[in-house]
């Protein structure tokens, strides 16, 4: 790696000064006890620690200045984005905000839409919630059923949706409805943000096979949504929803802490690998240990060559973009967000392949390793070939958008 | 020192200097006349390139050469792969110029690079024997002294690449028995009109990168043709194995591009059943698995071969994960693309199984994807230290 300069060396050591001091007491010891995903204590304390790093400029990367963007050379939102991934910083609150509403928003949105709504997804203050998917419309999204009626200068939004993500604690929602019966597939859908307090809106979480509820349906009664709310034109909710939804894919594509979601997913998958190798190094499978197996010391070396291929890769086409001055967030998205769901989930197999019977044992078993985290990562990644476009809706559009391919 | 994987103006213009070449003057049909000669090369497009520079790319200027940098020499052997370029391009350009340059002496360097760089020195290196393993305990054919400070090779080389084309060989040779394999071993230059050398053709799979047995019967070679310290040759070829293996890696990608775009334009056009049959899911799933491949092979290999010119300290960690990953891949995808192909891509006449041929010669050489695991399986204990975790006590 190319050396740092002794200006960014003295900003990484104020960074990582300016974490130690503001970081939750006890943070990094086995004394701090993280409060339990999706309750209101989790979520007051990731936005109370996304709203600090947003004060101090370390996070809202990637948007005008206008529309409480934070401006700072890449190379420090290098930095910044590697110290918070040294110290395992809290993460942002639950909320689509920064990957999906606000670069749709920014996009789409009307000037009074980004400046009532970008500054607060930024800081953290405000949560989004997404309402695309529903029972009958997942891969084929555009065949979603609610209807939105135009009355007056409102809007009013009948139907349920499924598989909304970041629902328990949103503040606001996007929403795909269909507002013309009558035109063709495509044409016949808008898109809307709307108030989550509003009457006319209800919602209940969805349980999933890792036992917990990330996600939610959602229903709409009567919901009234302002005409102001709507984004884009009328009939034109599917392109606006395809834009979003790459956004999505492709991790908060230039939004969020600013190096987009496969800095992320490094950190993870990195730290991945190498707790594979520690777990293989002390655990033994028929009384020899599981490292001195060829079989496993191949495929946990294979599980590393893509993760780094997946980092060289990230960092490659982020650097070609930023040359090409493209904004990422293209068709390519679905290639990276297949790659590492797919190997999450091979990742996963092999951790359990590793740790034998102990695969069987939960979060809050005695037995349980790593308090049952990485059983609990395996069952999730069954998620990850589904959610944000299935793998065959990723290979169709690899294949048609990018390949070219006859649809 | 800086990491540029954007190609410059300088390595777009060679780029495309390179593709309208190997358009002009190595065409399909001089490959395939290629392919069944036994030399395997046209000495008169070894001049044109010449002229041109190649030969010489990385030797610096002071030798005779074009001082352009290993990023450059990668961006032009993309080319070669692509077009499937018969000539011994490749190995010369590393065993030859990039390990003189490296590991010569000052009056080694005076002689020999301005010859590589004008096409009269053509190099190939000789170095594994019959177990066809890169590694230190393979190479066991003896060097003997000869006075004060020549040698005599005794043996056999088999697996050489090129050896009728070259006029050169890069010989690793045994001048010391040791417990430890890796000591030992010397390195020669040897000319290969040398009175008791016989070349002996091997029908070889990759028709286009041709293997010989080289015999050596009783071959002096003067002291003066000693690479690096005598004994201390082992070193150096894994030095030099870093810089051939990523280099193979661009070579692979350059042949990846041709399969994918070939494997798609097929698919746009062949019917059956009515339509395209690039129009199934089948066929479009395939294909979006191999552009995948080929994205993350790219990354891994530009990863490999920036960190190789920067010779920085995880070259040896970048390049086993890009020779894995990328002879896998390379593999995986002409391997789907004759499946896509279906009946002509079995054929002789379709050139596919060209890039078939290549992805496998290309995996095994310096070491395939399961050795480069295990390489890497030995970096990553390192890494580790002596394990003392939260996970003990199972």
């Amino acid at each position: 790696m190319p050396e740092e300069s002794a200006k960014m060396v003295a900003f990484r050591k104020e960074v990582r000064a300016w974490l130690m001091a503001n970081l939750p007491k006890g943070w990094g010891t086995p004394e701090y006890k993280m409060p339990e995903a999706q309750t209101p204590e989790r979520q007051k304390m990731a936005m109370e620690w996304t709203k600090k790093c947003y004060d101090m400029g370390y996070t809202g990367f990637g948007y005008p200045k206008e529309y409480g963007g934070i401006e700072r050379p890449l190379e420090e939102r290098i930095i910044i984005r590697e110290e918070m991934a040294r110290t395992g910083t809290p993460g942002a609150p639950a909320s689509l905000g920064t990957l999906l509403a606000a670069p749709t928003i920014l996009q789409w949105g009307s000037e009074m839409q980004k400046k009532r709504f970008i500054p607060k997804i930024l800081s953290g203050e405000e949560s989004w919630a997404e309402g695309f998917s529903e029972p009958n419309a997942g891969s084929d999204l555009a065949n979603v059923q609610t209807t939105a009626t135009k009355s007056g200068d409102e809007w009013i939004i009948n139907g349920q949706k499924i598989w909304s993500s970041m629902f328990r604690f949103a503040d606001f929602g996007v929403l795909l409805a269909k507002s013309d019966p009558q035109a063709p597939r495509h044409r016949n859908l808008t898109f809307f943000l709307f108030d989550a307090k509003a009457k006319g809106f209800d919602r209940r979480p969805l349980r999933q096979m890792t036992g917990e509820a990330e996600f939610g349906e959602m229903f709409f009664d009567n919901l009234h949504i302002p005409d102001n709310m709507r984004v884009g034109e009328v009939g034109r909710g599917w392109y606006v929803a395809m834009t979003t939804l790459a956004a999505e894919r492709g991790g908060g594509g230039g939004g969020g802490m600013g190096m987009g979601g496969q800095a992320e997913g490094r950190r993870q998958i990195g730290a991945g690998v190498m707790d594979m190798v520690e777990i293989a190094k002390v655990t033994k499978r028929y009384g020899k240990r599981v490292w001195d197996d060829e079989h496993f010391r191949q495929n946990i070396a294979q599980i590393c060559i893509e993760t780094e291929a997946m980092r060289a890769q990230g960092m490659i086409s982020m650097l070609k973009l930023r040359a090409a001055k493209q904004p990422p967030g293209g068709p390519e998205v679905s290639i990276s967000k297949n790659f590492s769901a797919e190997m999450r989930q091979r990742r996963g197999e092999l951790m359990m392949d590793i740790i034998g019977a102990y695969s069987q044992m939960m979060r809050g078993s005695p037995r349980a390793l790593e308090d049952g985290d990485l059983v609990y990562t395996h069952v999730r990644a069954k998620g990850a070939t589904i959610e944000m476009g299935t793998s065959e809706i990723n290979r169709n559009i690899i294949a048609e958008r990018i390949l070219g391919l006859p649809r | 020192m800086a990491m540029e994987f954007v190609l410059s103006e300088d390595q777009v213009m060679l780029q495309s200097m390179a593709r309208d070449f190997m358009a002009k003057e190595s065409p399909r049909a001089h490959v395939r006349k290629m392919s069944e000669d036994v030399v395997g090369y046209s000495p008169e497009l070894w001049k044109k390139m010449v002229d041109l520079g190649w030969q010489g790319l990385t030797i610096p200027e002071k030798f005779g050469g074009t001082g352009m940098s290993f990023r450059d020499l990668a961006v032009l052997v993309e080319e070669m792969g692509r077009a499937l370029l018969p000539a011994p391009f490749l190995y010369n350009a590393i065993f030859g110029a990039e390990l003189i340059n490296d590991h010569g002496t000052e009056k080694q360097k005076k002689e020999w690079l301005p010859k590589i760089a004008s096409g009269e020195m053509v190099i190939t290196p000789a170095i594994i024997e019959e177990d066809g393993d890169f590694w230190a305990g393979g190479i066991n054919m003896r060097a003997h002294r000869r006075g004060a400070s020549d040698f005599t090779l005794i043996g056999t080389k088999p697996f050489v690449t090129d050896a009728k084309a070259a006029n050169h060989f890069l010989v690793a040779a045994r001048t010391q028995l040791s417990d430890n394999h890796e000591e030992g071993i010397t390195l020669f230059l040897v000319d290969g009109s040398e009175w008791g050398i016989y070349v002996k053709p091997l029908e070889t799979m990759d028709i286009l990168r041709k293997q010989f047995d080289v015999q050596f019967t009783r071959v002096a070679v003067p002291g003066a043709n000693v690479i690096g310290a005598v004994n201390g040759g082992w070193t150096i070829l894994e030095d030099i194995a870093l810089k051939a293996r990523a280099m193979l890696c661009a070579e692979m990608l350059g042949g990846m591009e041709w399969v994918m775009n070939t494997t798609v334009e097929y698919a746009k056009t062949r019917i059956a059943f009515g339509e395209p049959i690039g129009k199934l899911q089948i066929i479009k799933h395939k294909c979006a698995d191999m552009k995948s491949a080929l994205e993350y092979s790219r990354g891994a290999m530009e990863w490999a071969v920036e960190m190789v010119k920067d010779n920085d300290p995880d070259a040896p960690l970048a390049v086993a994960i890009a020779k894995a990953y990328c002879g896998d891949n390379y593999r995986f995808m002409t391997n789907t693309s004759i499946q896509v192909h279906g009946g002509i891509g079995f054929t002789w006449d379709h050139d596919l199984h060209f890039y078939f041929k290549r992805a496998r010669s290309s995996d095994t050489a310096f070491g395939d994807a399961n050795f480069h695991r295990e390489v890497l399986a030995k970096y990553l204990d390192k890494q580790m230290g002596g394990a003392t975790s939260r996970f003990g006590g199972m």
